[in-house]
């Protein structure tokens, strides 16, 4: 039988002859220092490295990555602010006024007249609420499906606040207490030809009022003048537009004459007009379920609308203002 | 109905068997478990009873009956498909579908107590309509190309179906999206470790993973508690594709839909039976479920989107995943 204490200063050695090689390895292999950038690298190496960069991520390079549940990347909108800020200031010159009609906290949904094609008068009605409203909440924008589809719009849209129109969406987030613009008008809105541009037309199916019955947030009503005459829409082309897949062909004086130059949109005079908001909360939660209410609701205020755009278009003195 | 004392696991080798069975009996000690399967897996616990069992043979459900009657089966976890689809589209049939409902009146007819089925929030489909949270009521639209998902959401139809029927049988359905951590290696995890891995030119859709430990911990809770109902089982937090590429440092190739459906077509057919849009258009369209029932029911899951992905990812690196 061994003796334990025989066995102790082994163990010891052994240990002590791991640390020494241990050591010895250290002294031969120098730990690795921070890695030199490469000297006397040309313009044109350092422009390779960065256009390749580039393309692999197609100029999304500067995104945060931090992206909240429904897409939006802070990054890109403060990248993109300063363009909006140009475009709200210096190209539409917008005239903003009643924008202490929203609720100071909490959410509204708001529900403007939509027109002009691209959206513009979501971006532009989320810049004035972000910059003159009291609490510069940056409200969510519905987008109608059919731009969702198209590629490269849909990730920036994402990425500036804008959400698919539907009711799930639109729902979770007024819960999260967001402002939230809508467009009922959607796709009919959008396309309105130009002898047409300044009538709104008929509100979906009411989905807007209902979804403000089931979640308890004031009706918020918003005129907009001017995005009708930023892309002109002389007649929807259907021949061509079936091959594509599309609804029509979009016909301005700008459009498929120059190409994507006319995708700019001309620089008209804007006027928005925040009204009043229409109070739900003297009705019951379930009185969506009515249909002849929500349908007289929609009505209501898809009128107030039309007024807001009467009395915008009264103020404006000219297109070009 | 307490804890169950014997569970009965089908599909013993799928990815969702092996892991359940590993966590239940290391969790624990007093646990039977009845394994069922087409092949004997190559390590079995001494506390795992197998049988080897064929759920394309026609009078299966008999046998199984026979099997859970007599080693007196509380419940029965359903895990029996396919890890990914196969070119062997109507034997992924077979098994899906037709073996799924098998197990289904085998357990009406064993009487057992408890049924766990697995699935996944891809039945619901990867579609430009989908709102930004798919909720458990939610249609299961699918992918009209991709057969393993169709089985599926017939597999799910059936036991709705079956559920009426049989409504002394407590079920749960856990529905979880595209797991991710160290032991996942799928379809998704070798399309992510490309060298060079192909997106769709213009979309960057919002991706959203679960990480397998936090998808296991809700198959056992679902199996040892009553829960019984539909759960979409995820992780929180969503994060763009390109994002999690560049987090991960891999190198992304856009390739317009056309181009890239065209070079992919022979290899996606072999491998998977079916087109490349069966699985590109999940990394096209938005097909996040949401997880709040999930999480009431199963509890918080410990990881987020980007921690499972994380996850994953360092540990393919330790494994040389470049």
């Amino acid at each position: 039988m061994k003796d334990p204490e025989v066995e102790e200063p082994r163990g010891d050695e052994l240990l002590r002859a791991l640390a020494s090689l241990r050591l010895e390895i250290r002294s031969r292999f120098p730990e690795r220092g921070p890695v030199r950038p490469p000297v006397g690298e040309s313009e044109w190496a350092r422009l390779y490295t960065d256009l390749r960069r580039r393309i692999a991520t197609l100029g999304m390079s500067e995104r945060s990555g931090e992206v909240d549940e429904f897409g939006m990347d802070e990054v890109v909108v403060d990248r993109a602010r300063p363009i909006l800020d140009l475009l709200f200031d210096r190209w539409f010159r917008v005239d903003l006024a009643g924008a202490a009609e929203l609720p100071e906290r909490g959410p509204a949904l708001l529900v403007a007249n939509h027109s002009g094609l691209l959206p513009w008068d979501g971006l532009m009605l989320c810049q004035a609420v972000e910059r003159f409203h009291a609490s510069h909440r940056r409200p969510r924008f519905l987008v109608a499906d059919w731009l969702i589809t198209l590629p490269f719009v849909q990730p920036y849209l994402a990425r500036l606040g804008g959400v698919r129109a539907c009711r799930e969406n639109a729902e979770r987030l007024l819960s999260t207490g967001h402002f939230v613009v809508a467009f009922p008008e959607g796709v009919k809105g959008a396309a309105k030809v130009f002898r047409e541009r300044y009538r709104v037309k008929r509100f979906g199916r009411g989905g807007v009022v209902r979804v403000a019955l089931e979640t308890g947030v004031p009706l918020v009503p918003v005129g907009i003048v001017g995005a009708e005459e930023a892309h002109p829409l002389l007649f929807k082309w259907t021949t061509p537009a079936r091959s594509f897949g599309l609804p029509f062909v979009p016909v301005t004086p700008t459009f498929p004459l120059l190409g994507p130059l006319g995708g700019l949109p001309l620089p008209t005079k804007w006027v928005i007009r925040i009204g009043a908001p229409i109070p739900l909360d003297h009705l019951a939660p379930d009185a969506g379920s009515d249909e002849l209410l929500v349908s007289r609701l929609t009505e209501e205020l898809r009128s107030q609308v039309q007024s807001l755009v009467d009395v915008a278009l009264a103020e404006r003195e000219s297109v070009w203002g | 109905m307490s804890a169950p004392g014997v569970i009965a696991v089908t599909g013993l080798g799928s990815f969702v068997g092996r892991r359940l069975v590993e966590r239940l009996l290391a969790r624990s000690p007093h646990l039977r478990i009845v394994g069922l399967d087409q092949r004997r897996p190559f390590r079995l616990d001494g506390r795992v009873s197998f049988h080897r069992i064929d759920l394309t043979e026609p009078t299966v459900d008999g046998r199984i009956a026979e099997i859970l009657e007599r080693e007196r089966v509380e419940a029965v976890v359903h895990a029996a498909f396919r890890n990914e689809p196969t070119s062997d589209v109507e034997m992924d049939h077979e098994i899906e579908t037709i073996g799924s409902l098998h197990v289904m009146h085998a357990c009406a007819a064993a009487k057992v107590k408890r049924l766990v089925v697995s699935s996944s929030t891809m039945l619901y489909g990867p579609r430009p309509d989908n709102p930004n949270f798919l909720s458990e009521a939610h249609p299961l639209r699918g992918h009209p190309e991709a057969h393993c998902v169709a089985n599926r959401a017939e597999m799910e139809q059936l036991l709705a179906e079956w559920r009426v029927r049989h409504p002394d049988t407590e079920v749960t359905v856990l529905r979880h999206c595209w797991t991710m951590g160290p032991g996942v290696w799928n379809r998704v995890a070798r399309y992510f470790s490309l060298p060079v891995v192909p997106m769709l030119l213009g979309y960057d859709p919002l991706i959203q993973f679960v990480h397998e430990d936090d998808c296991l911990h809700a198959y056992e809770r679902a199996t040892r508690e009553p829960h019984p109902g539909v759960y979409n089982v995820v992780g929180r937090g969503v994060a763009p594709l390109s994002t999690l590429l560049r987090l991960a440092g891999k190198r992304i190739l856009p390739l317009p839909a056309p181009i890239l459906f065209r070079m992919a077509y022979y290899p996606s057919q072999a491998q998977t039976g079916d087109p490349p849009a069966a699985f590109y258009d999940y990394l096209r369209w938005l097909w996040v479920a949401d997880g709040a029932r999930g999480f009431d029911a199963f509890g918080e899951p410990v990881y987020t989107t980007k921690e499972a992905w994380i996850s994953f990812v360092s540990a393919r690196r330790m494994r040389r995943y470049r």
